[in-house]
């Protein structure tokens, strides 16, 4: 068995999120050398953008801190951020992939001190908090990101301050003028952990977002709800700082709709709950109110469900809402028809939250380059590479963890193979 | 017998797309779409479980299907795209096929009526003379005191010439092929009736 | 190793450190005050020169211990990666400079932050000295073959993935046959592997073979484990079938006994079950459909019409209140067996509260309205027999609104799954041909002191401890749990829920064959021992261990596991003799670092606050605010601990006759949504402080001088505000009288 134990062969797991970074330590604690590439800055991915997790309704960032110590304590596991992979050759067992690493503008030498981003004078929309603030053109994302070093956005290295900023790093760790460049490695087992990202909205005509200031969406309220937010986690109406005590949560906002999603994104149902208690427990007289077609909180989910259906300031209105409208006071209006009474509303809201289900990056821009690769109609990853957690199908963090453990297996499977 | 389906594979064969009813999962996106909606009395997506579950005089007496106006909201948002408004359509044609239509409902009287008359008589909309039969199909003096209530609309078209105020323009060119298509067309119905 | 001791400490003076602490004073502390042998200082520790400087004293100057005094123990880990055990870091940067409350210039302020700096390195200096190299626990006979509980779907996938990736296996099946419930299956759903709308053919018997056909897999049927002693690495399984006891030794352990349905006994009245023979469960549907022909049981008449309740005694209180999450797909293809069999005369209906078909299938639901079948929510109000055979259902119709009445042939029932993780069907006592008295009372028959059974969590009882982030943690070391046994869930689900179980099972036999800890201190190398003549037979640490990894002699003496051991040290915080230790973390070591901080006079209006924070999240989350720029007071010191469950009340009596004015505990949150990694760890400190009055009552202290707070990883701003209150209130009280004692 020793042969195993020692096998030299690295895995590569490409997306750092919650996938992602359980595949490779869940390998590496096996045995197995794993190489983890993410295209951000930082490791975490969606979950690192949430304020909490259903149903415990804790911080993502408590198991993401454990993951990290598992990460740093771990000389197996070799990273590269900013990093994507840009073209995979050979085959299982055998693959020559090359890998583009984006300039980051910050060497790794980068304490994470701070005094760059206290130089810096220019501003840019958040990434982290989908542009709803600005942030320095070099920071990091959030005070919990990893790796701490910090990055410089491409356009303003290019600029005469980048320079001056680069003087104020005490190590010297800032290059602006640093290179994309790309390597290439050799490995045996490739796992595709890319995750998903929120359905664009503004496709969804009918419920105005993008037209309504008062309408967002679920991934943008959990910014708002969380500390780090653009809000400092205070739940307030976008068009005037008012704070939101009257909510809406309208589900399938993109999902289970053929114009838009065909598939069920699963975890928006739960989400929503979750929501629900952030505006709950923010101001007690508030009133949130869950629209809904099927409410799927799966196996033992459902005790969730019944937790949050015993709070009596939660309405639910069967009925997938037909459209959005604006009143006068800037209102959202939400019409539709309660198709449990039969019943017409036109109910207006502080804020309404859309629901927008998941979208797999390898839809789009984030294939995997490899010819082998095989995808479902929605762009889901289903063969040709192992595929882990979102990129495989829509679910949630416990689900994706028990998928990307059984990808760590796949993946042993083939490292640990002897030629 | 209740949610008895031979209505439901009746209607799936038989009215026009009648089959998509199958698919809907009672959102109620139909509903709250619908800009007419506060005049029916049930919504398409109740039209289409009470199908399901097998109501048939309810369904084919009622006077929903003849409210909609085609303006085709509901199937530009139907998460199962369902071709709403064209299963409308084809209850109330299976629904008139089957005779439950009260003959007094409006709609029908003119779809049925004034309409088709007024369109096989000649091969065009003879817009005037549709006008007339509308207004006094229920008597003369209701039809002059119709006229006299439109007769401000009647003018403001005309002048911006949105109505052809002669009466019997003849027949199109071709009005023979006309009839003929017409006649195939019901050939190819009672071909279809037969074969469900 | 016993090699001496030479210490090396390694200032960094980057990052604003050497001017904002006067780093002569430092280096004379480490040097005179500490007999350091080996001082230095760098402008910046973490690049390639600093790291070369300490690696250069490791290999060539006999330095074998290392003080880095720079940043947060949390940062720069990959340049401080030394290959040796006796490593420290003091955090000079975050936890002085950054967080500490001190406006530059205020000369007092600056003093303040100078005396937590040498208070730090004090506290770092004594700790490693205190610390010793961990001897790693290996054994010569251990096994890393793994052990799956189980021949069904899970059990055989477990078997092939452990087997595929080079290890052994052995299956212990209760039956006489593999394949467990699947064998029943006639058809199988999608579930999340495509194409999404079509059934597959049941595959066990494929997958049968291969394991079958695998000779790194053994297997055992009509077999059950009888009892499971030892540990991790060298199980010690006894295996019932027939007369002769089978004992083999096996490195870990996957649970895969699959699930029982609910019993349709038990279902409420309203779904008819008893009233007729046309009412039926989805499991004797499946076995009627695999049979070929779908008809009436009570007189054999084709049955064409088919309602299938869902959530039979399921999302209820008073039955199973969680969803089994595979039933809406589930009864979706048997309505698709009955319309391939019936064509256009087949009537179906699926009477749901929600339909549940997540992700990709939803096209599975398309599907099956495609093919006619009837959804209908509502509720099933009434059941009974029809005098010409089958039933009429009164179902209360929630879209149409109103009660309507169904005539159909047979009604399925769609009931639950029920974990088997603990149970043993008493059925199997003919199988492996021994008596129902015979039957172990679980299905492991753990010989552990804490009972035969995993621990169960929540009220529908999983037997997980961290079903988020870490879905197959369990409570018992080495020993992981597998598809529907642990939550209830689908195929696929099983399938992948399977493959994860059988890495963490090899992972953890990887572990245990280097000495080394699992999730979460995975890698640590140290692991109890306890002074034998100290014993005062309290059992307290045999009872509190999260992990049950503490077994008892006849005379209640503790027997160790150290290879059950998640380190947690939780037993040391609940010896009252402070004889439980580990090489390199102790009640002593924790002891002289307390003692180790100097307490100004009296008259100096100083005070001093002790602060022990989980080094899980408490310490995260303080890192997080230093970052911020987040401040408290320089009056306090923060000693961080492995997890709150080892904190030991003698710490506290240590630091009240000290001198300290207050104590403040920050651990993770406890109770039903818990989130210390060990499980217990905070509560169990909590409950031990409820004892700490005794102390202060002793020293005639107020007992508001100590105090327990939840801290959770994201509480960094909330933090500075807290503390203050904490800092506020003890400012109130008089000074602790024992200073200068």
């Amino acid at each position: 068995m020793a042969d195993v134990h020692a096998a030299g062969h690295t895995i590569l797991v490409v997306g750092g999120g919650i996938s992602g970074l359980t595949t490779a330590v869940e390998a590496a604690e096996t045995g197995y050398n794993v190489l983890l590439v993410e295209r951000d800055p930082h490791f975490g991915g969606r979950v690192a953008q949430h304020n909490q997790y259903f149903p415990k309704l804790c911080s993502p960032t408590c198991g993401l801190e454990i993951n990290y110590q598992r990460i740093k304590n771990n000389p197996r596991i070799r990273y590269m951020t900013l990093a994507e992979v840009v073209d995979i050759q050979g085959a299982e067992g055998d693959y020559t992939v090359r890998i583009r690493k984006h300039p980051r503008h910050v060497t790794e030498a980068c304490t994470g001190c701070g005094e760059c981003s206290k130089a810096c004078t220019v501003e840019v929309p958040d990434p982290y908090n989908f542009g709803m603030n600005t942030v320095k053109a070099i920071r990091n994302n959030h005070a919990m990101a990893f790796p701490v070093w910090f990055h410089m956005d491409p356009e303003y290295a290019k600029s005469e301050e980048a320079q001056k900023v680069a003087k104020v790093c005490p190590v010297g760790a800032i290059q602006p003028e640093m290179q994309a460049e790309d390597v290439t490695e050799k490995v045996s087992a490739v796992v595709w952990a890319t995750g998903w990202k929120p359905y664009d909205a503004e496709k969804i005509r009918p419920y105005g977002f993008g037209q309504y200031a008062n309408v967002t969406t679920n991934m943008r309220f959990e910014r708002m709800a969380n500390v780090y937010g653009p809000t400092g986690g205070k739940i307030v109406r976008p068009s005037d700082g008012k704070e939101a005590r009257n909510v809406a949560m309208i589900q399938c906002a993109g999902s289970r709709d053929h114009n838009y999603l065909p598939f069920c994104s699963r975890i928006c149902c739960l989400a929503s709950m979750k929501q629900a208690s952030y505006v709950r427990n923010q101001y007690p007289d508030s009133k949130v109110t869950i629209f809904y077609i099927d409410l799927r909180a799966m196996d033992r989910y459902e005790a969730f469900l019944q937790k949050t259906r015993a709070d009596q300031g939660i309405s639910w209105i069967k009925s997938k809402p037909a459209r959005i409208e604006e009143d006068a006071q800037g209102n959202p209006v939400v019409i539709g028809e309660n198709t449990l009474t039969g019943e017409r509303y036109a109910m207006p809201f502080d804020l309404v939250v859309l629901a927008t289900g998941m979208e797999p990056n390898s839809a789009q821009a984030g294939k995997v380059p490899y010819q082998g690769a095989a995808y479902d109609d929605y762009g889901f990853v289903t063969g040709g590479v192992l595929s882990a957690g979102c990129a495989a199908y829509p679910t949630d963090v416990a689900s994706s963890v028990q998928s990307a453990t059984a990808m760590a297996m796949k993946a042993i499977q083939v490292a640990g193979r002897r030629g | 017998m209740a949610y008895d389906l031979s209505f439901a594979k009746e209607v799936y064969k038989k009215s026009e797309m009648g089959h998509w009813i199958k698919m809907c999962m009672q959102c109620g996106v139909c509903a709250g779409s619908c800009p007419l909606r506060a005049h029916w009395q049930h919504s398409p997506r109740q039209l289409f479980q009470m199908v399901r579950a097998g109501k048939k005089d309810e369904v084919l007496k009622s006077s929903d299907m003849w409210m909609c106006t085609s303006c085709y909201n509901c199937i530009a948002r139907c998460p199962r795209n369902l071709p709403i408004t064209h299963i409308i359509h084809g209850l109330a044609r299976y629904a008139e096929t089957q005779g439950k239509v009260d003959p007094t409902q409006p709609t029908r009287r003119f779809a049925v009526e004034v309409f088709w008359e007024n369109i096989v008589s000649t091969g065009r909309v003879g817009e005037a003379m549709l006008t007339m039969r509308l207004y006094f199909q229920d008597g003369i003096g209701a039809g002059i005191q119709r006229g006299l209530e439109m007769k401000d609309s009647a003018l403001g078209m005309l002048k911006t010439r949105r109505l052809n105020p002669i009466p019997f323009r003849g027949k199109i060119k071709g009005y023979d092929g006309f009839k003929k298509m017409l006649a195939k067309a019901a050939e190819l119905e009672v071909k279809l009736e037969n074969k469900a | 190793m016993s090699a001496v001791k030479k210490i090396g400490c390694y200032f960094c003076t980057g990052c604003g450190i050497g001017d904002a602490l006067d780093m002569k004073a430092l280096k004379a502390i480490a040097t005179k005050e500490q007999k350091i042998p080996v001082v230095k200082e760098h402008a910046f520790l973490c690049g390639p020169e600093g790291v070369a400087m300490i690696r250069n004293d490791l290999e060539n100057d006999g330095v074998n211990a290392v003080i880095v005094a720079a940043c947060s123990h949390r940062e720069k880990t990959a340049e401080f990666r030394f290959d040796i055990e006796l490593f420290d870091r003091v955090d000079l940067r975050d936890k002085c400079l950054w967080m500490l409350d001190v406006k530059e210039g205020d000369e007092t302020a600056e003093e303040d932050r100078q005396m937590a700096a040498e208070d730090y390195l004090r506290v770092g200096c004594v700790k490693i000295k205190k610390m010793n190299v961990p001897d790693p626990f290996l054994h010569s006979d251990g096994s890393r073959d793994v052990l799956v509980v189980g021949g069904g779907l899970a059990g055989l996938t477990a078997a092939r993935d452990i087997a595929l990736a080079g290890y052994q296996a052995v299956v212990v099946e209760k039956a006489e046959t593999l394949g467990g419930k699947m064998n029943n299956m006639l058809k199988v759903t999608p579930d999340n592997r495509p194409p999404y709308r079509d059934l597959t053919d049941n595959f066990i018997g494929d997958l049968i073979s291969q394991v079958e056909g695998d000779n790194r897999i053994k297997i055992f049927k009509n077999t059950v484990v009888a009892k499971t002693a030892g540990q991790p690495g060298r199980f010690d399984v006894t295996l019932k079938s027939g007369g002769t006891p089978l004992d083999i030794r096996v490195g870990s352990i996957v649970v895969a006994t699959g699930f029982d349905l609910y019993d349709p006994a038990k279902l409420p009245g309203n779904l008819g079950y008893g009233a007729s023979p046309d009412v039926v469960t989805s499991a004797e549907f499946e076995k009627m459909a695999k049979a070929g022909q779908i008809v009436r049981k009570s007189d054999g008449k084709p049955a064409k019409r088919v309602a299938f309740a869902l959530c039979a005694g399921q999302r209820d209180k008073a039955h199973l209140d969680y969803c089994s999450g595979a039933c809406c797909i589930y009864s979706m293809k048997q309505a698709l067996y009955v319309i391939e069999q019936y064509k256009q005369e087949a009537s179906t209906f699926l009477i749901y509260q929600e339909i549940r078909t997540p992700g990709q299938m939803e096209d599975f639901y398309r599907r099956a309205q495609d093919e006619g079948a009837v959804f209908i929510k509502g509720d099933v109000a009434k059941v009974t027999a029809s005098s010409g055979g089958g039933v009429a259902v009164e179902v209360k119709d929630h879209l149409l609104r109103g009660t309507e009445s169904l005539d159909v042939d047979l009604l399925v029932l769609a009931t639950g799954m029920v974990t088997t993780v603990d149970t043993i069907d008493p059925n199997v006592a003919s199988q492996i041909g021994a008596a129902r008295d015979e039957l172990p009372g679980s299905v492991l028959n753990l010989q552990y002191r804490q009972g035969p059974s995993l621990p169960r969590l929540g009220e529908a009882g999983f037997p997980d401890s961290h079903f988020i982030c870490f879905p197959y943690e369990t409570r018992r070391t080495g020993i992981y749990v597998a598809g529907p046994a642990r939550r209830p869930m689908g195929i696929a689900a099983t399938m992948t829920d399977a493959s994860g179980a059988a890495l963490k099972a090899i992972q953890a036999v990887e572990a245990v064959a280097g000495g080394a800890a699992v999730h979460p201190r995975s890698g640590d190398l140290s692991f109890p021992s306890y002074r034998a003549e100290g014993c005062t037979q309290c059992k307290r640490c045999t009872e509190e261990c999260p992990f049950g990894a503490i077994n008892e002699d006849d005379k209640g003496n503790p027997l160790f596991n150290p290879a059950r051991c998640r380190r947690c040290s939780t037993c040391m915080g609940a010896c009252p003799q402070k004889i439980i230790s580990f090489a390199n973390y102790s009640v002593d070591m924790i002891s002289s670092m307390i003692k180790e901080i100097e307490i100004p006079e009296e008259d100096e209006e100083k005070p001093r606050i002790l602060m022990f924070a989980c080094t899980n999240d408490a310490i995260p989350a303080m890192d997080m605010m230093g970052r911020n720029r987040g401040k408290i007071s320089p009056y306090i010191r923060i000693i961080p601990l492995r997890c709150m469950g080892s904190l030991s009340l003698v710490w506290i009596a240590d630091a009240m006759s000290k001198g300290f004015d207050g104590v403040l505990l920050m651990g993770c949150r406890h109770g039903d949504d818990y989130q210390c990694h060990n499980v217990r760890g905070s509560a169990l400190a909590e409950v031990r402080l409820s004892k700490v009055s005794e102390t202060l009552d002793r020293l005639k202290l107020e007992s508001v001088r100590v105090k327990m707070m939840e801290v959770n990883i994201m509480d960094a701003d909330t933090l500075p505000k807290a503390i203050d209150a904490f800092v506020e209130q003890i400012a109130k009280l008089k000074p602790n009288p024992y200073k200068g004692f």
